[in-house]
């Protein structure tokens, strides 16, 4: 069982009206709300936090990338995984990831990841993402060729990284005459490679062939069970059975002393999450062209909702967040991993606008009380299986 | 005219194998042939619009690949793609020379063909057409927009549009919109429904050419018409009243009778 600490960053002071006033912190939520001196004290105590969560014991600590919005500070992941680099020493460094359906020079991508992974000493995680579709909005990247720009990026990154000769990339989207990425990464052949899904059978099937491992964005317990059943039949299909390691929870985790407490403190925390963080139409979230007609077909049919229409109850009930006391939250856990069979867990811990003594306090009581009780559960399933 | 209480001649559709695939085409009505290049929304439908030009002349209205009842073509993934695949099209049909109408995006592929082959541009028409870049007063971005905030901006009395959209759209409905919403990202994403080559090049523009665009277009200014009609050099800048973005859609009549009278002043 690997417990990875992932934070987004996300700016807290939002004006009074930005319910009434605001379609969504992304994209068109102006930067006048950012306030400098604010914002500088933020980065450090995230910077802070992701180092505390290496030194209680946690296995990884992770960033990602998001552009023009509120929701999460780190337009380049790669900066925040440089600062942690040589502050840290034994968790792995995780970007979840680079954005490279986005980038028009994915080789700069395959040049900062290979730089981080020799300044961890061989510790970094590199996952990839498409980006949001906000995303393509803001860096004006068509997002009909999202899919093929996302492949043909991550094809010539793995090359450029594993090749030994120097290489012409020509793609559609790409075209490249000299590949010749200096340095070459540490990890042999390269670093882990991480990979978000949600819901398309293109990616499992993506993720299943390269055995990357497949992480799950913030959904209600059965949908995740979907995409994970997926993965693992698209390995079945390929003839193995995965490790549970290469199914990654992701989900927003908030312990307190007592289910009481958590709950009357972690409450307004979780709600800034769904309800402020993750308000955005499906025109912002989707541009056409986006996602498949047939993945469409899937979701519409569905009919699920969006993040910002769950209330407290409903994001608890549905296993889009785990709030609790640390019995509470181990028993939670356990029960979400026999259901779904992952054997790592990507905690959000410093969720929406929750104070660092909050935070501080709930990476300590997860750290403590909940990962010692989850790891040995783990092993002795491990142990039952290869029994 | 005395006839416009007489039914509208109707479209018959037919299908073209081309390239990587087969695209749709309406064809109704009787005369002088046009080419009809639809707009983002309104692929395969044979709207009023149609059967009014269509009793004065044979209107051959294409489903661009991408939309509509057309095949997503993958040779044609940008707007110069786009111009060659009608140029084909022409070609396939017989039309050495022919009268277009192009409403917003079909207004710029309009003007990208006659720029490309002016001499097989017999009359133009642009209503309300996107294509040209005007730094500062850029088209409206559709694409952000809720379904309902779109309706809002592309006709002056959004009521006007009530009965053209079901009031509870099933999924095949959504998709095939989004569909054509997709179809016009494509061609116009970035960048934004224009080419920024297109005004430099429309003094090649050899027919005569109506800009024809409505008083409240919320989503391709007026300016818009104003550089065509000053750099197209036989053209003529018309706007008609009270109207939206979604001209023909919302006066039908007004934006017929203006074409019609328009082209047949070139018989």
């Amino acid at each position: 069982m690997k417990f990875v600490f992932f934070h987004l960053m996300p700016y807290p002071y939002l004006p009074d009206d930005f319910d009434e006033r605001y379609a969504s912190p992304s994209l068109d939520f102006p930067n006048k709300h950012f306030d400098p001196k604010l914002g500088n004290k933020l980065y450090h105590r995230y910077l802070d936090e992701l180092e505390y969560a290496e030194k209680l014991g946690f296995d990884g600590i992770a960033v990602n990338e998001h552009h023009q919005t509120a929701y999460g500070l780190m337009p380049s992941p790669n900066i925040m995984a440089a600062a942690l680099a040589r502050r840290t020493s034994r968790a792995k460094v995780m970007v979840l990831g680079n954005a490279i359906g986005i980038r028009d020079h994915p080789l700069r991508v395959a040049e900062e990841i290979a730089m981080l992974d020799h300044i961890t000493d061989g510790r970094v995680v590199s996952g990839f993402v498409r980006g949001i579709g906000w995303e393509y909005y803001a860096h004006s990247i068509n997002p009909t060729r999202s899919r093929a720009r996302f492949n043909e990026a991550h094809d010539l990154i793995i090359k450029a990284w594993t090749s030994d000769e120097v290489f012409e990339w020509v793609s559609p989207n790409y075209e490249f005459r000299y590949v010749n990425v200096w340095p070459r990464p540490l990890q042999d052949p390269h670093p882990p490679i991480y990979i978000p899904g949600a819901g398309s059978t293109e990616t499992m099937r993506f993720c299943a062939e390269k055995r990357y491992t497949y992480m799950s964005v913030y959904a209600p317990t059965p949908v995740v069970k979907r995409w994970f059943d997926g993965y693992r039949q698209a390995a079945n299909d390929l003839g193995y059975e995965p490790d549970p390691e290469k199914l990654g929870l992701s989900i927003p985790v908030y312990v307190a002393e007592t289910d009481e407490q958590a709950h009357a403190e972690g409450r307004q925390h979780i709600e800034w999450l769904y309800h402020k963080g993750l308000k955005q139409g499906l025109e912002r979230v989707m541009p056409p062209g986006y996602t498949s007609l047939s993945s469409l077909r899937g979701m519409l049919s569905g009919r699920g909702k969006a993040p910002n229409e769950y209330t407290y109850e409903e994001i608890i009930d549905n296993g889009m967040a785990v709030v609790g006391s640390p019995d509470t939250v181990g028993e939670r856990f356990e029960a979400l991993m026999e259901e779904l069979g992952f054997g790592q867990i990507i905690a959000l811990m410093g969720v929406g606008d929750m104070p660092h003594y909050r935070t501080v306090k709930s990476m300590e009581l997860f750290a403590t009380q909940v990962m010692p009780a989850l790891r040995r559960r783990a092993g002795e399933a491990r142990e039952i299986a290869t029994a | 005219m005395t006839d416009t209480a007489s039914a509208l001649p109707e479209g018959a559709s037919e299908r073209l194998e081309l390239g990587g695939g087969s695209i749709h085409v309406q064809r109704g009505g009787e005369g002088p042939p046009l080419l009809f290049l639809h707009a983002a929304g309104g692929a395969g439908a044979w709207y009023p619009f149609l059967g009014l030009l269509a009793r004065r002349f044979e209107v051959i209205a294409p489903d661009h690949p991408g939309f509509g009842g057309s095949d997503d073509l993958p040779e044609v993934e940008a707007i110069d793609d786009l111009v060659y695949h009608y140029l084909e099209v022409l070609d396939r049909l017989g039309l050495d020379r022919v009268s277009m109408v192009g409403g917003s995006l079909g207004g710029w592929l309009a003007a990208e063909l006659a720029v490309h082959s002016p001499e097989r541009v017999e009359r133009l028409v642009l209503l309300g057409a996107a294509g040209i870049r005007v730094p500062g007063n850029m088209a409206t971005d559709i694409f952000l927009m809720t379904p309902d905030q779109v309706v809002g901006v592309l006709f002056k009395h959004p009521e006007a549009a009530a009965g053209m959209f079901p009031e509870e759209p099933d999924v095949d409905f959504i998709l095939a919109t989004i569909r054509d919403q997709a179809g016009l990202a494509r061609y116009g994403w970035a960048p934004y429904l224009n080419n920024p080559k297109l005004e430099r090049r429309l003094h090649r523009v050899a027919a005569p050419t109506l800009v024809l665009w409505a008083d409240d277009d919320r989503v391709v200014p007026i300016e818009h018409g104003r550089i065509y009609a000053e750099r197209i050099p036989d053209a003529t800048l018309q706007i008609v009243e009270d109207c939206g973005h979604a001209m023909y859609f919302e006066r039908p009549e007004a934006f017929a009778a203006a074409v019609t009278e328009f082209l047949e002043a070139g018989s």
